[in-house]
């Protein structure tokens, strides 16, 4: 089976496999960051919490987000009060893990990463609008919803016989992969199901986590993930500076 | 081929020595930086023009003018605006930072509301919309209680307490609309002992030197440089008087501060000492024969004779006893100060905040007076600031006062008694349904700050808690719900502070849209009321018919005679201040006009002429006040008619009858502190601002957590010595609440019989960074992945705060807390002493509060303390409530 990916992978040849292979493996793709996006984007709400414990709980337990008795048994206002605490404190309140790749890159929130997929929204035809107050473009969900809507696109689009523009979607989306989720999207979500307290979003980041490298292994070259995995571990050189030097000054 | 001529050395020197001499010669290319500071700037690395907008800085509340350039929608630098005739282009270190505060990821930017225990930490977040409902819906509970039970007081359960509240009314609107009076302020952690020392005398707020001008400056316990009142516009032009007008400067401070350290001549005296040393400098001037008793008798309500009558006990000698200044050096400096004209004191928290700060403020205020200095080029003047009307209609107060607002024992504390609202609210003194918190922060900044703590976790005392702060400080950690106000610069304020000479008005506008759909704080109070009263039957809502802030700001600034014809608010808008005096002058610093000469600021407001028409029907007593229709309105001096002064009479009122009538002697005294009576093994604490950061609200903002972030006890090296103490060593400082565990630093920059400690450290709230965090935990995902934190936060020390036990106690006068008279002692460290220890008692500063009140002018020790006043001590007035005010 070929991932849709696969196709425009750095330096990469075409292959000439089944094509709706391909298009089922895009759809399937498209979906799984859909689902991922929007559980991230903001807090699960009935109809969503209904899908998780029913239809999705197979395919996501499969996938290792297993869902534990009280999940599934609790009423529903006592998990979905718990969940929003939750998302709050892991992805809101002050302390939190900042979904925001302007966070991640820089320390401060609304920076030039935020244009950057703001750009490549408007460039695919899209543009964000916040819900709620204190959300950007660089939100973690909204990135993975924007990069299943290119992959979706690219399966309509390959699905109608419209390579040419299978192959403009599939190229942008590798690009935003490699550029603007590859460099701290894996990184961030490591941390961030560390510093989570509730198991439904440890092992949705995982596997967040776990897709993204897989995807980004697919497309990138040896020398990329080499500099994509240093980037994610965020590790910039410290500043050399002697702190002793206060002591001149009397503090 | 050029043939070069031979040219000695000796030529060389000619040539130079000639045209060092012509100063016309020079590079028309190169300008120092500090000459070019335009309103302009540029981007790095387009280079293109930023854009530029005016605001009006609020780091701390100094409301310096500001230009804040914007690119790609950005804040991406702050500077000074040239505009503002005050501040000159000038920020300090902490305007500069200030935008750091939009982008900071530890910012709440969505409303949230508690679902754990007040104070876990739990939350969920809601919209604006849900967040405005939620509180209206509580506060429209407590008004229809109050209308089905009769009880107007009940209204008063709805509490707000600010710190900062620079909103120009709309605190007082939303309050008075919803009925309540209870609003309290931070004043009495602050200066107001200082104001209180000096209202009555000449009126509102506190003087405004005239330093570039002056001779010789006497500053009483004062960091001109760097924290004072108006820090930036008065140290800029402190400098120019004493680097330019060489003028002298003499500072008394118990602490070398940098201000200290650059003075002329620096004075440790015992803390609270200050007012024995200023009247013993009187009583040298007086007794001299120095002082300008021409302007006593024409502007003073007291004579010559009776000052020097009441002055014979503050010797230089008595001085001396008390302070440890020597007797001859207040005799030299007192005839220095009294001869040197123009000269001026300046005086801020040193010697107001302590028990009966306000005399010692009256002490220095009267040297002034009897040099006749004041409101003289050069001297001490008037304060100078500018109001707007407020839109109409304007809400009544609420018909109920509130003890809490105003404590009844402090009848001459304008500016509220604050201290007291949990100790009232414990002993079931004053009852809360709803308390709002508004930039402001009593758990960690109050004395005793574990008595807020105590007060607001309790959800019997507070039933709902509400802050309305952007930061998840130690006093919005325990809220209910939470609506986050916007940063300063993305919201609208009127402003006008007396910050200098010139008085202005400014203005504070969104320099960049609020962040992420944030909404402003005015906003929301247009919400909350809507919502309260959505009809319109309550009658609030007519107060609150705004279609947003800016209409609001333009219902302020339209209508302002001057401003309205250059554009009203659409000219604050380009601007940020108004008047626009002139220019500032590139190498002298100077407002000039087009011309090049110096703006006058104006000097002898008090010399205001009552016009003829206003004269018709008064008459002139043998005080020489003008009276008409039994008030006096001006004062009669060699043959005209002056407005005066702004206190009890419009003369300076070196008598103040409303001391008098709560049995306070009216005459500025001395009164000997407690902790003049420590004992030889006990220190005073006190407690000092630093240059780079506020007392609360910059530990969160990186570049000045790097600069300042920690804040170890200055101790003598002979006090140190004396307990085996070694620099940085860990110490234990107990004071009768507990002890917290610090480092000392030892210094020769601090009284022997002192300990100095920093505030605005020690943070257990207020972001990561102010706490950091991410030393203390897996630095993996704690900072939210900012690398800069992670990597180059290079210091792990964020201080100790010692407010928690600092004692409660107020000057009885003019209600300010008592900062500087906690004593403690101090030992090194014992067995199992962590690092950042803080053990008190919640107990023993309920008894403070009982002890303090025993100082009120209706406790036992304030007669025992004021046994020279002449009163009919068995009927002083009985306590009456009264509104609160700032």
């Amino acid at each position: 089976m070929i991932s849709a990916n696969q196709q425009h992978s750095e330096g990469g040849q075409q292959t000439s496999a089944n094509v709706t292979t391909l298009i089922d493996e895009l759809e399937a793709q498209a979906g799984l960051y859909r689902l991922c996006g929007r559980l991230l984007e903001s807090e699960i709400d009935s109809p969503l919490l209904t899908m998780l414990r029913g239809e999705l709980r197979e395919p996501l337990a499969e996938a290792g987000v297993i869902a534990n008795t009280s999940f599934i048994e609790d009423s529903e206002d006592v998990v979905l009060e718990r969940l929003a605490e939750e998302y709050t404190g892991l992805l809101i309140a002050p302390g939190a893990a900042m979904p925001y790749a302007s966070v991640f890159e820089t320390g401060r929130m609304f920076q030039e990463p935020a244009d950057r997929a703001e750009k490549a929204y408007r460039a695919a035809g899209w543009t964000f609008r916040s819900h709620m107050s204190g959300e950007f473009p660089d939100h973690l969900g909204v990135m993975l919803s924007f990069h299943a809507i290119q992959l979706q696109a690219q399966a309509d689009a390959r699905r109608a016989g419209d390579n040419e523009t299978g192959d403009t979607i599939a190229e942008r989306s590798t690009r935003f992969l490699i550029e603007q989720l590859g460099n701290w999207a894996p990184g961030w979500c490591h941390m961030a199901a560390k510093a989570s307290y509730e198991p439904f979003y440890q092992q949705l980041l995982t596997l967040v986590e776990q897709n993204l490298w897989a995807d980004l292994s697919a497309v990138g070259s040896n020398e990329t993930l080499k500099k994509l995995t240093e980037l994610n571990r965020r590790k910039p050189p410290k500043l050399d500076y002697d702190a002793d030097f206060r002591k001149a000054s009397g503090l | 081929m050029i043939q070069s001529a031979k040219i000695s050395r000796r030529n060389f020197i000619r040539l130079g020595s000639a045209a060092a001499g012509v100063a016309s010669i020079t590079s028309n290319r190169l300008v120092a930086m500090e000459q070019n500071l335009g309103g302009t700037d540029f981007s790095a690395t387009s280079g293109v023009e930023r854009q530029s907008v005016p605001y009006t800085c609020m780091t701390c509340n100094i409301e310096d003018g500001g230009i804040a350039y914007v690119e790609n929608g950005r804040v991406v630098k702050l500077e000074g605006n040239m505009d503002h005739a005050n501040t000159r282009g000038k920020l300090c270190a902490k305007g500069n930072s200030g935008f750091l505060h939009i982008y900071d990821p530890d910012r709440i930017m969505t409303p949230l509301v508690r679902t754990g225990k007040r104070g876990e930490g739990k939350w969920k977040r809601i919209s604006y919309d849900e967040a405005t409902t939620l509180l209206a819906e509580k506060l429209r509970k407590v008004i229809d209680r109050a209308n089905s039970e009769h009880d107007l007081k009940i209204l008063n359960e709805m509490v707000f307490k600010w710190g900062r509240d620079r909103t120009g009314g709309a605190v007082s609107r939303f309050m008075h609309a919803l009925g309540s009076n209870a609003m309290l302020n931070h004043t009495n952690v602050c200066e107001s002992s200082k104001k209180v020392g000096l209202e009555p005398t000449w009126g509102p707020d506190i003087e405004s030197c005239d330093w570039a001008n002056t001779k010789y400056i006497l500053n009483f316990g004062s960091n001109i440089l760097e924290t004072a009142y108006f820090m930036n516009p008065n140290a800029q032009r402190c400098v120019d008087g004493v680097v330019d007008n060489k003028a002298k400067i003499v500072s008394f401070d118990v602490r070398l501060s940098n201000t200290a350290g650059w003075s002329d001549e620096w004075f440790a005296p015992f803390p609270g000492t200050d007012g024995a040393i200023a009247l013993a400098m009187n009583h040298v001037i007086l007794n001299e024969g120095l002082a300008d008793e021409k302007f006593i008798t024409d502007w003073t309500n007291v004579t010559v004779d009776q000052l020097k009558e009441h002055l014979k006990p503050y010797t230089p000698e008595f001085a001396e006893q008390e302070s440890g200044m020597k007797a001859k050096d207040i005799r030299r400096i007192a005839r220095e100060f009294a001869t040197t004209k123009p000269a001026t004191t300046f005086s801020y928290r040193g010697p107001c905040k302590h028990v009966y700060g306000s005399y010692q403020e009256a002490a220095i205020n009267m040297l002034n007076v009897i040099t006749g200095n004041v409101e003289i080029k050069g001297g001490y003047c008037l304060p100078r600031g500018m109001g707007w009307p407020q839109p109409q209609p304007v809400p009544p107060a609420g018909k109920v006062a509130s003890a809490m607002a105003a404590p009844p024992e402090y009848p001459l504390a304008s500016h509220a008694v604050s201290t007291h609202a949990p100790y009232m609210v414990k002993k079931g003194q004053a009852k809360v349904s709803i308390w709002m918190s508004y930039y402001d922060n009593p758990v960690y900044t109050y004395p005793s700050s574990h008595v807020w703590k105590d007060m607001l976790e309790d959800e019997s005392l507070i039933p709902f808690l509400v802050s309305f702060s952007p930061y998840m400080s130690e006093t919005t950690e325990l809220s209910d719900l939470i609506i986050p106000d916007v940063t300063y610069l993305e919201r609208h304020d009127p402003e006008s502070m007396p910050s200098g000479l010139y008085p202005c008005l400014s203005i504070r506008q969104p320099v960049i849209k609020p962040l992420g759909g944030t909404q402003e704080f005015r906003q929301t109070l247009i919400d909350v009321i809507q919502k309260v009263d959505p009809d319109g039957s309550l009658g609030m809502k007519q107060y609150f018919a705004f279609k947003s802030p800016e209409e609001w700001m333009r219902a302020h600034m339209d209508n302002i005679p001057g401003l309205k014809e250059e554009g009203g608010w659409d000219f604050m808008k380009k601007k940020g201040v108004w008047p626009i005096y002139g220019k500032v002058d590139p190498v002298t610093a100077k407002i000039v006009d087009k011309n090049g000469n110096e703006v006058d600021p104006g000097y002898g407001l008090h010399k205001s002429e009552i016009s003829t028409l206003d004269m018709a029907g008064a008459v002139v007593g043998d005080d020489n006040l003008i009276r008409k229709d039994g008030n006096a309105i001006g004062v009669h001096v060699d043959g005209k008619n002056y407005k005066g002064f702004g206190g009890e009479t419009p003369k300076l009122n070196l008598f103040k009858e409303s001391y008098k009538k709560y049995g306070f002697n009216p005459l500025p005294t001395y009164k000997r502190l407690p902790s003049r009576e420590k004992k030889a093994n006990e220190l005073v604490l006190t407690t000092y601002k630093v240059n780079v950061h506020t007392q609360s609200r910059t530990a969160s903002l990186k570049y000045l957590a790097e600069l300042y972030h920690k804040n170890p006890a200055w101790i003598n090296p002979k006090t140190a010595s004396a307990r085996g103490i070694k620099d940085g060593e860990l110490i234990r400082v107990s004071s009768s609440l507990g002890h917290i565990v610090t480092r000392a630093h030892i210094t020769e920059g601090i009284h022997p019989d002192v300990m100095a400690i920093s505030t605005a450290c020690g943070h257990s709230a207020y972001g990561r960074l102010a706490q950091l965090k991410h030393k203390q935990a897996d630095a993996e995902w704690a900072l939210g992945g900012d690398p800069d934190i992670i990597n180059n936060v290079w210091w792990d020390d964020k201080g100790v705060h010692p407010n928690p036990i600092i004692k409660l106690q107020v000057d009885p006068i003019g209600g300010s807390q008592g900062w500087y008279d906690t004593v403690v002692t101090v030992e090194k460290a014992q067995d199992g002493d962590q690092y950042g220890d803080v053990n008190v008692s919640v107990e023993k500063s309920l008894q403070d509060y009982e002890e303090t009140l025993r100082f009120a002018y209706n406790g036992d020790m304030h007669r025992e303390n004021h046994k020279e006043v002449d009163i009919d001590w068995d009927n002083l007035p009985k306590p009456t409530m009264k509104s609160g005010g700032h």
